[in-house]
């Protein structure tokens, strides 16, 4: 088999393969239960890290952990896993409405980590520690 | 020269191996799998094989010219000598564990391990997650002694594939425990799924290919526990299925680390550890151990531990 033809039926070989496994129901729908499993998640994404409060998303997408030095974690559902970032200088924290509710959404600074929507209780609590700079400023 | 390569003959294996494990899964383990990130997975291994193609001619030439320098001399029948095998098996695992420990204990080898270690989930796709940029990170360094003691390149090459073929087995979580003979001598999927752990207990540890042995004695071994749910990935999880990010991140994150440094501060960032920093902004696994081991301390002081068994996986006693 010549080399062209040889990657072409391998791409459709893994296409297929990644079918199935959509097909077959792999995978699972995750989400974080409550403040104590977003906890235990931000002890994950920092070993060690001392979480002193909590806030979980309404759906269970994402959290925030924040200890007790004023550091956050920003916690997303990533697949059927969980994937977190310590929140530091390059992160931004905004208030907009979204059909009618007030979110907050937070930008890490990477762009391929994405942006990250919350519904949560108090959001302007939130913006104050992400982003004290800019405390105040709703977007 | 033998044209032939083993791995090309067992990628139809592989495929039929990845179906059964996923009929496995959907009965017992769904969560083992997440479609997008085993096609993330499956297009590694293609690109991998591309960029080995690619490159393959001048590293075997490569190798053929130092050849000339051996230091034994199998004759021009190499490949009649029949113990000249096993031996170069055996040498070469050797090789592929300090290839290994280096690919995880130098950022520039790690920028291209990493590859094969930033899926969050653990199954026989990710043993197809192979690296795109081995050759620029010039992996293929590890295997020149071989050929200068005075195995013949293509001697090397086809052990090497073999090494790699095994390897491809132990991705699993559908076998708990192989025969404690077995655990002892050869790499498995319970010593593996260690080695793909970012457990702080598990962080660099289990270097092996074929044989586990290197790491006991070599200090770096570390057997599965029953009190411990792994967790798969890399300290610093992605967070995308992109592929292309998935291939280059770690080479764009020392790009970005040498150009902010001060002059000084700049090489270290191509040999030290991932994780270093000149101003201790971020952490290397030795640092997360030595916190982690901190933190063990003071919580067993606080109180007599009860081990539970979180790990489902560790606690079979037969394969599934
Ligand atoms: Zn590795
Ligand atoms: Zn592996």
């Amino acid at each position: 088999m010549g080399a062209a033809a040889q990657f072409v039926a391998s791409l459709a070989a893994i296409l297929v393969l990644a079918w199935i496994a959509h097909r077959m129901g792999l995978g699972r729908d995750v989400r974080i239960r409550d403040a104590d499993h977003a906890k235990g998640l931000a002890d994950e994404v920092i070993c060690g890290f001392a979480a002193d409060d909590a806030a979980v998303d309404d759906a269970g997408r994402a959290a925030l952990v924040r200890d007790r030095n004023g550091r956050t974690v920003l916690i997303k559902v990533h697949g059927a896993q969980f994937s977190g970032r310590l929140l530091g200088a390059g992160s931004t924290a905004s208030v907009r409405e979204d059909h009618g509710r007030t979110v907050l959404e937070i930008d890490t600074g990477e762009r391929l980590f994405g942006r990250v929507t919350l519904d949560i209780d108090r959001p302007d609590n939130w913006v104050q520690c992400i982003n004290p700079a800019k405390a105040g400023h709703h977007a | 020269m033998p044209d032939f390569s083993p791995i090309d003959f067992a990628v139809p294996f592989f495929v039929v191996l990845v179906l059964i494990e996923m009929i496995w899964a959907r009965r017992r383990r769904p969560e083992s799998y997440e479609p997008r990130d085993t096609l993330t997975s499956l297009a590694f291994g293609l690109g991998s094989s591309v960029a080995g193609l690619v490159t393959g001619g001048a590293v075997l030439a490569l190798s053929l010219w130092l050849y000339q320098f051996r230091i034994f001399d199998f004759g021009d029948e190499w490949w009649s000598v029949w113990w000249a095998w096993p031996l170069c098996f055996v040498l070469d695992d050797l090789g592929y564990y300090v290839f290994h420990r280096c690919a995880h204990r130098v950022r520039w080898f790690w920028a291209s391990h990493v590859n094969h270690h930033s899926s969050q989930h653990y199954n026989l796709s990710t043993a197809l997650r192979q690296s795109w940029t081995g050759f620029f990170a010039l992996s293929f360094i590890f295997r020149i002694p071989l050929t200068l003691v005075g195995f013949h390149p293509a001697m090397i090459l086809f052990v090497g594939a073999f090494n790699l073929i095994y390897q491809f087995w132990i991705h699993t979580e559908a076998i708990g425990r192989m025969p404690r003979w077995f655990e002892a001598v050869m790499n498995t999927p319970s010593h593996h799924r260690v080695h793909h752990a970012t457990n702080p207990l598990y962080l660099d540890r289990n270097y092996a290919g074929t044989f586990i042995v290197w790491d006991r004695l070599f200090g770096t071994f570390q057997a599965e526990t029953e009190s411990e749910r792994i967790r798969y990935g890399i300290v610093r999880q992605l967070g995308t299925f992109n592929l292309l990010w998935s291939v280059f991140h770690e080479w764009v994150g020392i790009a970005q680390d040498v150009w902010r440094a001060p002059w000084r501060h700049k090489l270290p960032y191509l040999w030290r550890p991932p994780g270093w920093t000149h101003d201790g902004s971020r952490e290397t696994s030795d640092m997360i151990r030595e916190r982690w081991l901190e933190h063990g301390r003071a919580a067993s002081d606080d109180m007599e531990k009860t081990v539970p068994n979180d790990n489902p996986i560790a606690g079979q006693e037969k394969p599934a």
